[in-house]
């Protein structure tokens, strides 16, 4: 009875999570432009979404800045969080602190924050102001995921290889980097999904004439939804739904791998 | 030592760049008008009944969308607690799946089913129903907020859930414990944590938002979010805008506070 | 055998806490020294500052008579097994063992051959492509110690290598470690709590508490003539009874004069209040009333080889603790006697109160 029960929940959940996106992906392949009248199969707004140069941009604009934007809060964080680890921890604590508002900020008071910031310092708004407001919201989350890996341990392995002879930049390639690596990817990556999804900081940010994927959608939204925007739905979640298999996929089998051999 | 504290150079003048110099640019345009000086106007102005209109309404839209996204998620973390290894992998997935979509496009799907000629309406007119006018309304808006945060308050909820350790549960039947006592004096305890977070990250965005109110409430229905971004859009008054948001992150500390002295009590006050 | 290592009045201290306050230890070539004390007593800061991953805030170190205290970890001559092991955890175990060789850049023949010759020594042959995480905590400890000793160094410094491993391995290990010493010819400096350890393989144990030495010696002499009653409560089980000297070669213990071999020559004059030591199993058990002692058994426990009691003493309130192959009952009332050489007599323990008093002199 309680399993049964269960089902049923996780069903009503799983239609109520994507019903919406399924009547979205259905509508992508209407002829017709009505949402309520099916005109017959069709793949004419794929072709405008892939002809419209302002959404080709866009499309550009959000990944270039997500893979700077998440290069750049890799590196800051990474590097931060490797100096915190020579600190007291009186002065990490206020450091983490600090880290810590633009995680628990509101979207909107971020990006308007920054927006004066920019007005302030007479900074043109546009691809850059983005590029940095993108890069100051995704460095704490470098931090938090890159920190967990820089602990007594890592430091047993670094001393263990200077033990061994080797020069500290040596063993800081060789050993610390590699051990921090599953952290900083993560926080690449988390980084990167943060930038691609955010709207509300670039909204602010952003100058007259530069639109991220999140800004074209809102501002064609105001004006009236073209089917364009159902393709884009269906093709971002079919990328979304590759990825993630992909991830998965892979995490499973190195697991398999993993348990494969128990230890001897 | 692996390294030098100079490493946090950077980031501590990113830090002051992106964090600390532009919220205090906020905290000084909400106390300055348009000549320069100091004045309490920009906070006062919150007291004005259209801007008190949309914060009372924030408010509760905010309370009630989390409230009910609390009461489907807490389910659902337990049901996913109790499936299969294998199936819950599938099931996280299939969570999580969703919030890759672009939330304006996830927001937008809503607009898609509820419009006077959409999908539900559609429907409606094909069984012969009268057209239902769904759009622009309170509930239209609560819809879309639960649509877009669930997941956010399911996954946490599910991580401190799925880390209960079940001889904890099998001690407290051992002991005598009803099943309903075992969940109201165990399990709900020990998920305060998650429950904490997950409210934050519902909660807070949702009080804050402009977008889902403008698609779903076709900018008739005015939250505190709405405000704030035509004050900075629109009319470009930093000063009143600034004020107004001082004021709303108030109400974001003060919740934050609250939900921090629950976490700390280990929700001991819940029942 | 010369000197090979010799720390000189060493201190060190970490915030406001002194872990180490004064030590000064010699270590001859060839020799297994083992430094012995409850976790915190300094021990590990110790090793640490040898390693050359801590530098002593006073005080100097040598190495055959040359000052290393600034010598960088890197450059020393001495590598270490560490407590968790501390595997490269993204390299094969051939890989981990090479560590050191391909830091000199030696060329890969030459790396192959030694890393399977170390493979050999610590009975892992055939195991270089195999993964870290793959490994038992046994075999771990093992790749531990080749690649600490694939580089040859001249001392190898091994901090609770046998920590981490469960009894039967733990002895398994100690025989291994020995037999390995013999046949590398090295220094070995090893540190444990765990006194049987110290006693089986060590040809110098150091006992160590608070940041000092306690004594140093032998096993044999650490175990038979504790300096104080730490050591002796540290190393085995023991009666340590509060005494007085009352004439020169009398002791006063549990309310009866006893006469003993230690006097003013030793530095126990009378009068002097002393710590005694006596070993449960030195205790006779004798017919009641023909002992030194008379006492009531108040509790048996069989472990195993004896049985092991608690006798009340009638003379003083003293709980005696005895072990003795032959069976008596509780409630039984029997005499106790001790040969005057199995009495140890001791100074009260050196603490950092009576560290101080004495520099005042």
């Amino acid at each position: 009875m309680k399993k049964v029960l269960g089902r049923i929940y996780i069903l009503i959940i799983m239609l109520f999570l994507y019903l919406p996106i399924f009547a979205l992906i259905v509508l992508s392949f209407n002829e017709s432009k009505s949402m309520s009248v099916w005109g017959g199969f069709s793949l004419r707004w794929y072709q405008e979404l892939f002809r419209s140069r302002i959404m080709m941009g866009a499309i550009a604009n959000t990944f270039s800045i997500a893979i700077l934007a998440a290069l750049i809060a890799t590196i800051v964080g990474t590097m931060a969080v490797l100096g915190m680890a020579a600190m007291k921890p009186r002065a990490q604590n206020v450091l983490l602190g600090l880290n810590n508002i633009p995680m628990l900020n509101a979207d909107i008071v971020t990006g308007i924050a920054l927006m004066l910031f920019f007005l302030m310092v007479r900074a043109p708004r546009g691809y850059m102001t983005i590029l940095f407001s993108h890069a100051t919201f995704c460095i704490p989350y470098v931090i938090l995921s890159v920190r967990p890996r820089v602990n007594k341990n890592t430091d047993r392995l670094f001393e263990a290889a200077l033990d061994l002879g080797a020069s500290e930049r040596y063993a800081f390639r060789k050993i610390v980097l590699p051990e921090l690596r599953p952290g900083i990817m993560s926080g690449f990556l988390l980084s990167f999904t943060m930038s691609v999804d955010d709207f509300i900081i670039t909204y602010f940010t952003r100058g007259a004439g530069i639109n991220t994927i999140s800004t074209l959608i809102y501002s064609e939204v105001k004006v009236g939804i073209r089917p364009s925007l159902f393709a884009l739905s269906t093709i971002i979640f079919v990328v979304a739904l590759v990825v993630l298999l992909t991830v998965n996929y892979r995490r499973d089998k190195a697991e398999k791998i993993r348990s494969a051999k128990p230890a001897l | 030592m692996i390294a030098r504290k100079s490493y946090s150079i950077p980031f501590i003048i990113w830090i002051f760049a992106g964090t600390i110099i532009p919220l205090a640019s906020i905290a000084y345009y909400g106390f300055t008008n348009r000549e320069g000086n100091f004045t309490f106007d920009n906070i006062m102005a919150m007291f004005r009944g259209d801007h008190l209109q949309a914060l009372g309404l924030s408010l509760l839209l905010a309370f009630i969308s989390t409230l009910i996204c609390l009461m489907l998620a807490f389910p659902m973390a337990m049901v996913l607690r109790e499936s299969k290894y294998g199936k819950q992998g599938f099931l996280i997935f299939v969570i999580i799946l969703p919030m890759w979509m672009n939330f304006l496009l996830r927001t937008m799907a809503w607009q898609v089913l509820l419009e006077r000629q959409g999908v539900i309406n559609a429907l409606i007119t094909a069984v012969g129903l009268p057209r239902q006018e769904m759009m622009n309304t309170p509930g239209a808006i609560v819809l879309g907020m639960v649509y877009d945060f669930l997941p956010f308050m399911i996954l946490p909820i599910y991580n401190t859930v799925s880390k209960i350790d079940n001889h904890l549960i099998e001690a407290a039947y051992d002991l005598g414990a009803t099943k309903s006592k075992v969940y109201t004096k165990v399990i709900l305890p020990l998920s305060v944590p998650g429950i904490v977070s997950g409210i934050t990250m519902v909660f807070i965005p949702a009080l804050t938002t402009f977008v889902i109110s403008n698609m779903l409430g076709g900018g008739k229905i005015n939250l505190i979010g709405n405000i704030i971004e035509q004050e900075f859009t629109v009319n470009s008054n930093w000063y009143l805008g600034s004020g107004l948001s001082l004021v709303m992150m108030v109400f974001i500390i003060l919740s934050m506070l609250m939900l921090q002295k629950f976490d700390k009590t280990g929700g001991a006050n819940l029942i | 055998m010369g000197e090979l290592i010799r720390l000189e009045g060493i201190v060190k201290s970490f915030e406001d806490t002194v872990v180490l306050n004064g030590i000064d230890l010699s270590v001859d070539e060839n020799e297994f020294v083992t430094l012995l004390g409850p976790s915190g007593c300094g021990k590990t800061t110790t090793l640490r500052i040898i390693a050359g991953f801590e530098k002593p805030d006073e005080g100097r170190v040598y190495f055959e008579g040359k000052d290393i205290t600034d010598m960088p970890a890197n450059q020393r001559p001495v590598n270490t097994v560490f407590q968790n092991y501390a595997l490269f955890p993204h390299m094969t175990v051939g890989e981990n063992i090479a560590f050191s060789l391909r830091v000199k850049n030696r060329p890969e023949s030459e790396i192959k051959k030694k890393v399977a010759n170390a493979l050999k020594l610590v009975n892992l042959k055939g195991f270089e492509n195999r993964r870290i995480d793959r490994l038992s905590g046994g075999q771990q400890q093992r790749i531990a110690m080749a690649r600490a000793i694939v580089n040859e160094p001249r001392v190898l410094l091994l901090d609770e290598p046998l920590g981490a491993l469960d009894l039967k391995l733990r002895q398994e290990m100690e025989y291994e470690l020995v037999r390995l010493k013999k046949e590398l010819g090295i220094t070995f400096i090893y540190i444990t709590h765990d006194q049987e350890e110290a006693l089986t393989m060590s040809d110098k144990v150091v006992v160590m508490n608070e940041g000092y030495i306690q004594q140093e010696g032998t096993p044999q002499q650490i175990y038979d003539e504790p300096v104080n009653a730490f050591v002796a409560d540290f190393i085995g089980d023991s009666n340590i009874l509060s005494g007085q000297m009352v004439d020169e070669k009398v002791v006063r213990i549990d309310g009866i004069d006893y006469p003993c071999i230690d006097g003013r020559e030793e530095g126990f004059p009378p009068r002097r209040r002393v710590d005694v030591v006596i070993r449960p199993e030195d205790i006779d058990i004798v017919p009641y009333g023909e002992g030194l002692w008379n006492g009531t058994i108040i509790s048996k426990l069989f472990i195993g080889v004896h049985y092991e009691m608690l006798v009340q003493s009638e003379h003083g309130k003293v709980e005696w603790l005895l072990q003795n192959y032959d069976q008596h009952d509780v409630g039984e009332k029997i005499g106790m006697y001790v040969d005057p050489e199995n009495i140890q007599i001791m100074h009260k323990p050196k603490s950092e109160a009576e560290h101080a008093i004495e520099l005042d002199l």
